[in-house]
């Protein structure tokens, strides 16, 4: 009995050295790794030749079936006839790809099999901060300067941090307010009407509990609302002093509660959740991080036509979509030529047109027939024409005081 | 027989129990701090104390305690007469079976629709009472899901979990019957006794195995806690989840601290179920004995 | 008479259950052709055959990856029973060096949290270069339903016990010959559950494949999760109804299979 406790501890005590040791050995291999770089400063003919009958993947959330398709039926076909890149696309969470990459990482595999990610916000940061992404890629890209804004501040920054050419722009998003007009009359235009507009439908609003992302959104948006955008922009990440200067909108939230849906008690963990409760009218208002989304539900039959997009007069926070590439992509070039083909005028006014994104190209820099095709897009039923939504859109805070805010939400707010 | 054949036939589960071993540790390790991939190269304790001082993990721990222990026991009771429903019955195979494993796979997160669909304050039994004239709005009707005393998950680990029961332990149940309980029974015993005195006792070993395992599993999973849970206090794997979907990635050593805290109840939980049941076990030799 | 009425009693509970189980299966069937099923209506408002429309159509890859992920559970569900009826006839037959560690690493994983084991496993893989493949996805869905083909098995020989085996032995049979033909017919019903139970575990796996299988290895769930976490109930549903309606097949087809092998063993018996 004893003898066999004690041979227990001493296999698991040499497991442990061995792991120990192969970490140790780790660090080494990584240090190999760096030295053998693609080089993207070249001339991008170069590029497509390497490029050329490679597959490149590319991994993101796959619970949009209408992305997916577009990515499958119009992208893949694009850069199959014209560059022979086979493209395939692999849904996954942004969380898990960042678990993959870091494994791969820390086990110093040189060629994973990440290409393309479709990321941003905090995700990027923390993923280029460790130094899991390659770059910088983005002034290389013919269609970089042809079609897009350089002076863009989301072409720069995202989530308040710089991008520094490690990630293309690939779609906007922009959080909107949705309810049903054959329900409730009037569209909130600011925090106060929205105060109001609770009262009066007592229990029928709330939203959903961060970390989901369009609830998330939502409080920021109301945070700007009542104590204004800019301060953030330059914010220490600092709890207390985050907490000091969200405070009005924090005892704003708190008196929201009482009109909330089960006064404020709980709330649903997804938007999608909320979507579906406003969808059978359990809420009378809903909201969406795609600020089309209202058409392609009504074309659906999941919204009654009588559904419709709202703003505050304010604006609402917006924010930009980008790809990156993998630090340990095995087919980098591949990889450019992809995004640079998907930022083009072409496949960006496709987007628009199949899954009603806001595209990423400036509509300046567009030539009259490309303007042409542009405008000839339905927009669709319920939804807001693309410069009131852009003229009303309030920059993303900095990404390391989201979760701050998210934290103090939690504490502050839900049940008090 | 041949001293060499136990060895043979346990070649394959070392193999692959020398990996979970591997993998479990390198886990661990990564819970204590040791990430060199995020520049975190120090092995530290930092992230279990932090955690465990935070008065929000108690609230948590409770929670997911009495979820847990709650559903467990509800459905090794009910499932127990499942079984024996299912024995008695004769339905050992064909179609009954079937619909008992329809249960089993259908996906935690599909439970969560059912059950929202069925039991929120929007679902089907909430639009009967309105249709029979019960309640006169949503709000009136009893906040099953989302809310504090846990209802909801509850039901929806037993919807799982009673089938689950069943089917692990038929097999066993099925044989010790066939080949002791009716011979007790040709022998003058009465059906009730012959169960509770030769079939159940004998069926025990696969009882108990099926309580232990949904005892740590609705312990250590998030989806239903996550899906219809109140937002405060959270379960323990939604802690855990959430720290994980945490953006900044240097974060996920409280992921993985979590996640071993998790593994430790877990493992004491376990350990005090072998301890309770090795009571038993000797008590029932020693009742045998004499 | 009294065992009459229990007899009838547990039929009652018997069918109860059922009711239980199939009434939810049907408001899948509802949702899967519904498109809007608004407050207080008893039946969907809107129906439409988007969600047939999406599952079908070929960028959606359903059923490619549905025909991939059988091949896969099916691989790994008949290697658990095969491994675990091993273990479990060296635990409950014989003793030897390390039995206790053995049974204690056969219900391990299940006190495990997964994301504990999935990223440390991770790491260990890519190493060994089973990451991204299939062979790995594999072996770790194996680690997985291994506890639960193992304790089928256990059991099940326990209760079998050792000593017809012994007495076709010492009539003279080879080992091989007498678990052939004596116990094998008897663990037949155990090897049919624990086929089905691992199969389920290896189905369902979802976090574990995602990480070792990376985009390499897709499989059903891999497809289905994210439409039910984003709440789209329509598509949710279907996914969810093939998710169930072709892992009943699956039963169907093994229990034809067991049935079929143990009918030819009677046979050749005689």
């Amino acid at each position: 009995m004893n003898k066999r406790i004690i041979t227990l501890f001493l296999t698991t005590f040499i497991v442990l050295i061995l792991i120990v040791g192969c970490s140790n050995k780790d660090r080494e291999m990584d240090a190999n790794a760096s030295s053998e770089a693609f080089n993207a400063n070249r001339d991008f003919k170069e590029i497509l030749k390497e490029a050329k009958g490679e597959t490149v993947s590319f991994y993101g959330w796959g619970g949009d079936e209408d992305r997916n398709k577009w990515l499958n039926k119009t992208v893949a076909p694009i850069l199959k006839k014209e560059y022979d890149i086979t493209l395939d696309v692999v849904g996954m969470d942004i969380d898990d790809i960042l678990a993959k990459l870091s494994g791969e990482k820390q086990a110093g595999l040189k060629k994973g099999s990440i290409d393309m990610i479709w990321i941003n916000g905090e995700n990027f940061y923390s993923a280029k901060e460790n130094d899991l992404l390659f770059g910088p890629f983005l002034e290389q890209l013919p269609n970089f300067e042809k079609y897009i804004d350089n002076e863009d501040e989301e072409v720069n920054s995202d989530f308040g941090f710089s991008i520094d050419g490690y990630e293309a722009p690939y779609s906007k998003a922009q959080l909107v307010f949705i309810n049903d007009s054959s329900v409730t009359k009037e569209t909130p235009k600011n925090a106060k009407e929205l105060m109001k507009y609770c009262k009066e439908n007592k229990g029928k609003v709330t939203y959903a509990a961060p970390p989901d992302f369009t609830g998330s959104a939502f409080i920021r948006t109301l945070i700007y609302d009542i104590v204004g955008h800019e301060q953030f922009l330059d914010m220490k990440a600092d709890k207390k002093i985050v907490k000091e200067k969200i405070e009005p909108a924090l005892e704003y939230l708190r008196e929201l509660n009482k009109y909330l849906w089960n006064e404020g008690k709980t709330f649903p963990a997804t938007s999608g959740e909320v979507k579906n409760m406003f969808g059978d009218g359990e809420l009378v208002m809903t909201m969406s991080y795609s600020p089309y989304s209202v058409a392609t539900e009504i074309e659906k039959g999941v919204y009654k036509d009588t559904v419709r997009t709202f703003l505050f007069d304010k604006g609402t926070v917006g924010n930009t979509n980008y790809i990156a590439i993998a630090k340990n992509s095995s087919n980098k070039a591949a990889a450019i030529v992809a995004i640079n083909e998907i930022i083009s005028a072409k496949v960006q006014t496709t987007q628009f047109e199949e899954l009603k994104e806001l595209a990423v190209v400036s509509y300046d820099k567009l030539n009259d027939e490309e303007k042409k095709r542009f405008d000839s897009i339905k927009i669709g039923q319920g939804v807001l024409p693309q410069d009131e939504l852009l003229s009303k859109r309030l920059p993303e805070m900095p990404a390391n005081i989201v979760p701050i805010i998210e934290e103090i939400w939690i504490e502050e707010v839900v049940g008090k | 027989m041949n001293k060499k054949t136990p060895y043979i036939l346990i070649i394959p589960i070392v193999l692959l129990g020398v990996l979970f071993i591997f993998g479990v540790v390198n886990g661990i390790v990564q819970s204590l701090g040791y990430i060199p991939a995020f520049g975190l190269k120090s092995i530290t304790l930092d992230y279990y104390i932090s955690i465990l001082k935070n008065p929000i993990f108690l609230d948590s721990l409770k929670l997911s305690l009495q979820i847990s222990i709650v559903s467990s026991i509800l459905a090794i009771i009910l499932g127990t007469i499942l079984t024996a429903a299912l024995v008695y019955t004769n339905h050992t195979e064909g179609r009954v079976i079937q619909v008992i494993k329809l249960a089993i796979l259908v996906p935690y997160t599909i439970v969560a629709l059912f059950l929202i669909s069925i039991l929120s304050q929007n679902g089907l039994m909430a639009r009967a009472f309105y249709k029979l004239g019960w309640i006169s709005s949503q709000g009136e009707f009893p906040l099953l899901l989302y809310s504090k005393n846990n209802f909801g998950i509850i039901l929806g680990y037993v919807w799982k979990e009673v089938p689950f029961v069943a089917y692990f332990s038929l097999s066993l149940m099925n044989s010790v019957n066939k080949t002791l309980g009716e011979a007790s029974e040709n022998l003058g015993a009465s059906k009730l006794k012959s169960f509770f005195y030769i079939t159940l006792p004998l069926s025990m070993p696969a009882i108990r195995k099926a309580f232990l395992i949904i005892l740590t599993f609705s312990f250590g999973a998030y989806d239903l806690p996550f899906l219809i849970g109140a937002t405060l206090p959270k379960a323990l794997p939604v802690q855990a989840h959430i720290q994980y979907i945490h953006p900044d990635l240097r974060h996920r050593p409280y992921a993985m601290a979590l996640n071993g805290l998790i593994l430790l109840i877990t493992w004491i939980m376990a350990f005090v179920y072998y301890l309770v049941t090795k009571k038993k076990r000797i008590k029932g030799e020693i009742n045998e004995k004499y | 008479m009294k065992s009459i009425n229990s007899h009838s009693l547990l039929k009652f509970l018997l069918y109860i259950t059922l009711f239980i189980i199939l009434v939810p299966v049907l408001i899948l069937i509802l949702w899967t052709f519904a498109s809007r099923w608004p407050w207080p209506k008893l039946l969907p408002e809107v129906y439409s055959f988007r969600s047939i429309k999406e599952v079908l159509s070929p960028h959606a890859n359903a059923f490619s990856t549905l025909f991939s992920s059988i091949f896969l559970s099916l691989t790994v569900a008949v290697l658990s029973a095969i491994v675990g009826t091993m273990t479990a006839r060296a635990l409950v037959l014989y003793d030897f060096v390390g039995k206790r560690v053995i049974d204690l690493l056969s219900i391990a994983p299940i006190l495990v949290p997964g994301t504990v084991f999935a990223m440390g496993i991770h790491i260990v893989f890519i190493k060994m270069s089973l990451s991204d493949t299939l062979l790995g996805v594999i072996i770790v869905h194996l680690i997985y339903t291994l506890p639960y083909s193992i304790n089928i098995m256990k059991d099940l020989t326990d209760s079998i016990g050792k000593e017809m085996e012994l007495q076709a032995y010492v009539l003279g049979a080879s080992p091989l010959k007498s678990f052939r033909f004596i116990t094998l017919p008897l663990l037949i019903p155990g090897l049919m559950s624990s086929i089905s139970m691992a199969y389920i575990i290896s189905f369902s796996q979802y976090f574990i494949t995602l990480l070792i299988g990376g985009g390499n290895v897709k499989t059903f769930s891999v497809l289905m999760v994210p439409f039910i976490a984003k709440g789209d109930r329509t598509l949710s549903s279907a996914y969810g109804l093939i998710f169930i309606v072709s892992t009943l097949l699956i039963f169907v087809l093994i229990d034809r299979v067991f049935k079929g092998l143990s009918f030819k063993t009677r046979k050749e018996e005689i």
